[in-house]
């Protein structure tokens, strides 16, 4: 179809790039945000803004407020719907469990509950989920958006397209199209090491974006390969569901045999019995850790059966000081409180898969290696911001000539994707902190402010693109730059005012979740002032971009189409 | 360069890729979870295995389908290979 391998790699990297590089960038930029997911959540969530805690006792603290779970009230809505009509008076508890990191001072609790009278599916269930203060046990009011962990992490691999796993698939392809990127990426630059040192930002704007692209494309490479592949394999039963498909009987008799081996029961017997201490298994766990050289606390504590002859609990590890997702569970028999079964060292190939996952989810806690983190995810919006903007460098003076409206479009586009990512961001967390404590569904409300405010922008920069027509820079760039401002400004200045917590202050008594977020709001409004001052001295001044031909002889397979 | 491509040849491509590269990478993943069983080895390793090959078999694929001189050997291989694959797999799994 193309003349030779390397303009065949150059027209993928330029329209995948393009098209997928706005469900990319919103990827980069809200995988970036999750890393400190939990600080963002405790910004947002003014009284759970205190140091983490470990897990609590089961026996004294978390097991009356379990008792007290019910199912969550959406949940058995939909399970009414999948039923088609009342469910039972009490749905059967089946299990509980409890989740904690190093970053958490709040803990997750989960329970589950049978729906017995849905004759297509034996095993559906509902949940139900509290969230506490491990303390004292108070339980946080539900409504409370947990923007980090809740919003902005499910952003990121899901864009929030829940039907049939739409925004999974989604994000599938585009890091299937960011792989492709890398790899035809390299391809088309062939003096690599030369190019990853070559930055001319003093040169037009069209050599300046070049430059800037290969370097963060380059320089974090491997990082953005690592990232896009583990993405992929973390939800690999999602992309590649054989074992619920084709090889359905096969996965369920190796899930069993697997509990056999474990001695495990994976149904309840029926017949009551009480739960042992759970304390003492969790004494018991460490104490079994510890002599595997690699003491460490409860990740996540699994109660399975509860109640039953036949109930077990399953005491994980927090892999605050590993790179491989991985908890060297211990399983107890809940009736009797002895040892059942000690996880083994995995095979090879679940290490490997452990270890991508933990590198990508980053369990562990190492501070420096976070923020690197962070960088890596925003060389990434940068690399794509850049190639949008190269992208419409480089036709639209041509598209101008010819009448076309192309560049205009991936322009406005552009502009919704990078300023009006940035507005959306800045909203919710505005609208977070506006909102009063007790408002009710702030939750919706703050999710609202998010869509609208994107929704806003892409309007905006449909309307204010016109300039890109005649090979100028619409406004919008600008325009977007400096609401940005003044919201991140704003929502540093409302934390401040509803909170007390005024930078001065988060920073001398080293409250870092807090002061983290709102240095970065101030630095990125900086940065959006600067940027919107230098955008109005380019639109003022004279177009000073005469080196169309001189940049498409020197890099003529920079993009083909 | 970009003047002599049709729109349905770039769609010929793109789908060769994207569902050529998909039905291999199923094709493989059963396929490997077939031999696994058949050899007595554990479902989940194979499964995992599979996992961490197929999306670097689904790049390689779908970047040769952009790169091959002619569409049909890419259907042919990629299609048809997942296609094979995927029964071969089928047969196995089918009665044991």
């Amino acid at each position: 179809m193309f003349q030779n391998f390397r303009h065949s790699l150059a027209w993928l990297h330029t329209w995948f790039g393009l098209v997928l590089g706005y469900v990319l960038i919103a990827t980069f930029f809200f995988g970036s945000l999750s890393v400190f997911d939990r600080e963002i959540d405790r910004w947002a969530i003014p009284e759970t803004r205190f140091a983490p805690q470990p897990m609590p006792s089961f026996d004294q603290r978390l097991k009356p407020i379990f008792a007290q779970m019910k199912p969550d009230e959406h949940e058995l809505e939909l399970a009414r719907d999948r039923v088609g009509g009342p469910l039972p008076q009490t749905l059967p508890l089946m299990n509980w469990s409890a989740y904690t990191t190093h970053r958490d001072p709040v803990l997750a609790m989960y329970a589950e509950f049978a729906v017995t009278n849905n004759p297509d599916d034996p095993h559906d269930h509902v949940h139900g989920y509290i969230t506490i203060d491990p303390r004292n046990g108070r339980q946080l009011p539900h409504d409370q958006l947990k923007i980090g962990s809740e919003f902005f992490y499910p952003m990121h691999y899901g864009l929030h397209l829940e039907w049939k796993n739409l925004g999974i698939w989604i994000v599938g392809f585009a890091a299937m199209v960011m792989l492709v990127a890398l790899v035809s990426g390299i391809v088309m630059h062939r003096k690599i090491l030369r190019e990853m040192f070559t930055f001319r930002p003093g040169r037009t704007a069209q050599r300046g974006t070049l430059d800037l692209h290969n370097l963060t494309g380059v320089v974090a490479l491997p990082f953005h390969f690592v990232f896009a592949l583990s993405g992929l394999t973390i939800f690999a039963s999602i992309y590649l569901p054989v074992g619920g498909t084709m090889l359905e009987r096969q996965q369920m008799e190796f899930l069993a045999a697997e509990e056999r081996a474990r001695g495990l029961e994976p149904e309840p017997s029926g017949i009551a019995a009480p739960l042992a201490s759970v304390d003492a298994m969790v004494v018991e766990a460490k104490r079994r850790w510890a002599e595997r050289g690699m003491p460490g606390e409860v990740g996540y504590l699994y109660v399975n059966h509860v109640g039953d002859a036949s109930s077990y609990v399953s005491v994980y590890r927090a892999g605050s000081d590993r790179v491989a997702l991985v908890g060297q569970a211990i399983h107890f028999s809940g009736v009797t409180g002895r040892v059942v079964h000690e996880e083994p060292a995995p095979p090879a190939a679940y290490s490997v898969n452990e270890f991508l996952t933990g590198l990508h989810l980053q369990h562990f806690e190492h501070w420096l290696l976070r923020w690197f983190y962070v960088l890596g995810g925003l060389a990434g919006c940068v690399c794509i911001a850049t190639g949008f903007i190269f992208f419409v460098e480089k036709r639209k003076r041509s598209h101008a000539k010819e009448g076309v409206r192309g560049a205009r479009w991936v322009d406005s586009l552009a502009v919704t994707a990078v300023t009006g990512m940035l507005i959306a961001t800045a909203s919710i967390l505005l609208m977070n902190r506006l909102l009063p404590a007790e408002f009710a569904g702030r939750a919706a409300w703050e999710e609202g402010a998010f869509w609208s405010a994107w929704l806003g922008a892409l309007l905006h920069a449909l309307v204010r693109g016109a300039p890109v027509e005649r090979a100028r820079i619409s406004p919008a760039w600008r325009e977007q730059a400096w609401v940005f401002a003044a919201l991140a400004f704003g929502a540093a200045i409302a934390n401040g005012v509803t909170t007390g917590d005024w930078l001065w202050i988060t920073i001398t008594t080293r409250n870092w979740p807090v002061a983290g977020l709102d240095l970065a709001l101030l630095v990125a409004g900086s940065v959006a002032i600067v940027a919107a001052r230098r955008l109005r001295r380019r639109e003022t001044g004279i177009d000073r971009d005469p080196a169309v031909a001189e940049n498409t002889l020197e890099v003529p397979e920079a993009g083909n189409a | 360069m970009a003047h002599h491509i049709t729109t349905g040849q770039v769609v010929s491509r793109i789908a060769a890729g994207v569902l050529g590269g998909y039905t291999f990478i199923w094709g493989f993943t059963t396929l490997t979870i077939a031999l696994a069983l058949a050899a007595r080895r554990s479902y989940g390793e194979a499964q995992t295995t599979a996992y961490l090959l197929a999306f670097l078999l689904f790049l390689a694929a779908f970047l040769w389908a952009f790169a091959a001189k002619r569409v049909a050997v890419v259907w042919a291989v990629l299609g048809g290979g997942g296609a094979l694959m995927t029964a071969i797999a089928w047969l196995m799994t089918r009665g044991a």
